[in-house]
């Protein structure tokens, strides 16, 4: 426990980067909840609306569910493969004698390129006319049938979309829950072998249950990141063909940007707020209480 | 606690009234085209979106230089967003800020409508008269500026033709001539298509290209009246010549009209497929007159391009020499910043600029000068210049400046699955006129 006079300069100090979150965060979070009761192009005069952008959104709204349906499929995808890839690779390399630290250096890669780059490499990769890696890939190995648009086909983009958001930050969390797993006491795990644990005994009984905390941590991290998902969608294919890879935080911008409703948007991303914290108190429940 | 989120709520409320009532106020005279005064030079910027290397840019820059050689102060701050979507997000910022710099960059839409309405922007027909260059416009060029009130606030600077350029051998090599009506062009997607050939090279990812041609047929069947009264929602895709437009745009892509995948490729790549000899037919405008009709072309292709105008059709409400002749994103004047010195620097560069202009090989807006065709120019350079002198009274707009925003985003969303045959003319007539019935009050009361 401090004495007193110290904690008194520790408010001190604290309190510049307070006010610092409350002007960058929390005052844009109050500002777009106080513009959601309203209509405002921009230019026009503020008219009060009261709930109407929240009725429009939850009842007359076709885009607004399916962008919220494809926000979820989103973030299933990047979840797998981030969190899922993470561990799977993670765990393979402390089981590595050689060669991790070129292995983390290689994965980690795709989360310092930038979203740019990252969203013209995969237009590439997807195309079909010049033929794209993947296309190309597939017709080597006799799967020609599959070959197809996967940016242009409706069933193919939302996926196709999705996948470098997930790659793209596998590497990091591979990181994180390798340093996690590197931390786990080697006595444990030996005593667990030599009572005859098995190699999947013991990551699920020691091994996962030791790293909790930072697996929570990860996961909260890749769902808020993955509900805020914007650029690579929006770089690639501008949330077409059709709605097909809309996605709420597209949708919000397309109606704040293009359509000047920043009434609207301003409900959608309302929305997004909530979304989010209830994600992480879903995620925060889950898992402790699996703790417990 | 409570207390904190009740203050923040607050000044929440503050900041946004007070930017509210910001954007109210404009006190200048719209129709003042003439201010008197001393003369003060300073910098004045241009928000403008346009290649940062074209010809626009460089010679305001020049004509900025020469004109602070009598005027020491005056700097003429260029500051481009040529990527469209990009640049509409940032004036729309900048407005609802009351921000707008000196000059700005903006299409005859809507939202440029409302923006001159509440008297931001100075009045170009009475500014070009009281300059007396407002006779010296192509008629076509200043139409296009215009509100649909017939009102002009913005200057243009450029002024361009859309044509279809198309491949000669590959027409041959599939058997098919060149359309004489828009109705024969599915029948001719499916005959090259026969032949191996992509029938026509769309750039998707930008949009506006495959909204060109929704705007076509109405064009021809109903005249530049339909898509007028579309967007009020006084006409319908349900009705006739919305149908027409509908049902076409549904056969183009079931003879595969575009190439595969179309909607995540971009300028460039469709570009290449035409000039690669890929693809037969390209529907692009004259801004690209250096790159199809001079040796930059490649040679491969080079005897074999040639372009049509817009088909008609049988009973076609608009004649042939009637098409797409836009004259490009207009100029707009900010009435709260407008003194001595913008008026006196818009009338020296508005005198000077049509010569330069003409001088670099590009259509002038104005018809004073004569476009000088480049040494290194194929044939078809002068033919396609030439069709400027010879246009009908009525252009094609393209429907990306009419439409309400939020009703020509779901266009362009819409047309892709209609052409890709994801939904059928039904669904899309249904959504549609659904999305104008919502959008269009709003910005049309």
């Amino acid at each position: 426990m401090l004495p007193n006079r110290s904690r008194t300069s520790v408010l001190v100090f604290l309190l510049p980067p307070l006010l610092l979150y409350c002007a960058a965060v929390l005052f844009p979070i109050l500002q777009s909840l106080f513009l959601s009761f309203f209509s405002w192009n921009g230019i026009s005069d503020m008219e009060f609306v009261g709930l109407d952008n929240y009725v429009r959104m939850f009842v007359a709204d076709d885009i607004f569910w399916r962008a919220f349906l494809n926000a979820l499929v989103y973030l299933a995808i990047c979840l797998v493969l981030q969190l899922g890839g993470a561990l799977v690779v993670a765990s393979l390399l402390t089981s590595l004698r050689r060669g991790r630290e070129l292995i983390k250096t290689l994965y980690l890669l795709p989360a310092v390129i930038s979203t740019v780059a990252i969203a013209f490499l995969f237009v590439r990769i997807y195309s079909i006319d010049p033929v794209g890696l993947l296309n190309q890939l597939l017709h080597w190995i006799g799967l020609g049938s599959l070959e197809r648009p996967w940016l242009s086909d409706v069933n193919t983009v939302l996926a196709a979309v999705s996948a470098p958001e997930g790659w793209r930050f596998t590497g990091l969390y591979m990181l994180i829950i390798y340093a996690a797993l590197i931390a786990v006491p080697k006595e444990l795990e030996e005593a667990a072998v030599l009572d005859g644990a098995s190699k999947w005994t013991l990551f699920t009984k020691i091994r996962f249950p030791y790293i909790r905390p930072v697996w929570i941590t990860t996961t909260i991290m890749a769902t808020t990141y993955g509900l805020r998902g914007f650029d690579i969608p929006y770089l690639m294919t501008n949330g077409g063909p059709g709605q097909s890879s809309e996605l709420l935080t597209t949708y919000m911008y397309k109606t704040a940007f293009t359509s000047t409703d920043f009434g609207y948007a301003s409900t959608i991303s309302v929305f997004i707020v909530i979304e989010c914290l209830v994600a992480v108190g879903l995620i925060l429940f889950l898992l402790k209480r699996k703790a417990d | 606690m409570k207390k904190l989120f009740r203050a923040a709520a607050v000044a929440a409320a503050t900041a946004l009234a007070l930017t509210a009532c910001g954007g109210g106020g404009s006190s200048a005279d719209p129709a003042n085209v003439a201010p008197t005064g001393e003369i003060k030079p300073r910098e004045i910027s241009w928000l403008l979106s346009r290649p940062a290397d074209g010809a626009v840019i460089n010679i305001m820059k020049k004509l900025a230089d020469d004109y602070a050689k009598d005027h020491p102060g005056f700097e003429l701050n260029l500051i481009t967003t040529p990527d469209r979507p990009s640049y509409i997000q940032k004036l729309e910022t900048l407005a609802a800020a009351n921000k707008l710099p000196e000059l700005f960059d903006t299409d005859a839409t809507p939202f440029a409508q409302q923006l001159a309405g509440q008297g931001k922007m100075v009045d170009a027909e009475k500014l070009l008269k009281s300059l007396d260059l407002y006779d010296s416009y192509r008629p076509g060029a200043l139409d296009y500026q215009r509100f649909d009130d017939g009102s002009l606030f913005m200057i243009p600077f450029q002024f361009e033709l859309e044509f279809i350029w198309y491949n000669k051998a590959l027409l041959q090599k599939a058997g098919v001539s060149v359309p004489t009506s828009l109705d024969d062009i599915p029948a001719m997607c499916t005959a090259l298509r026969s032949a191996g050939i992509t029938p026509i090279a769309i750039d998707g990812q930008d949009q506006w290209p495959l909204e060109r041609y929704v705007a076509y047929q109405p064009f021809r069947e109903a005249g530049p009246d339909f898509v007028q009264q579309l967007k009020k929602g006084d006409a319908a895709f349900a009705d006739a010549a919305g149908q027409k437009t509908v049902n076409w745009m549904a056969d183009l892509g079931k003879a595969d009209c575009f190439q595969e995948g179309f909607s995540a490729q971009g300028y460039s790549d469709a570009q290449n497929l035409f000039t690669n000899g890929e693809a037969a037919m390209y529907n692009i405008g004259t801004w690209e007159l250096p790159s199809l009709a001079t040796d930059k072309l490649n040679p491969a292709v080079r005897d074999d391009i040639d372009f049509f105008t817009l088909p008609t059709t049988s009973g076609s409400a608009t004649a042939a020499n009637e098409f797409v002749s836009p004259s490009g994103i207009g100029m707009a004047v900010n009435t709260k910043t407008y003194d001595p010195l913008v008026s006196d620097f818009l009338k020296f560069a508005l005198q000077k600029y049509p010569a330069e202009y003409a001088a670099t090989g590009a259509l002038s807006p104005t018809t004073d000068v004569e476009t000088a065709v480049p040494a290194n120019a194929t044939p078809l350079y002068k033919k396609a210049l030439e069709q400027a002198n010879n246009l009908g009274a009525k252009q094609a707009m393209p429907w990306d400046t009419q439409l309400d925003p939020t009703t020509n985003g779901r266009l362009q969303q819409e047309l892709v699955l209609l052409v890709q045959g994801d939904i059928t003319p039904a669904q899309f007539t249904e959504t549609m006129d659904k999305a104008i019935g919502q959008n269009a009050p709003k910005f049309f009361k």
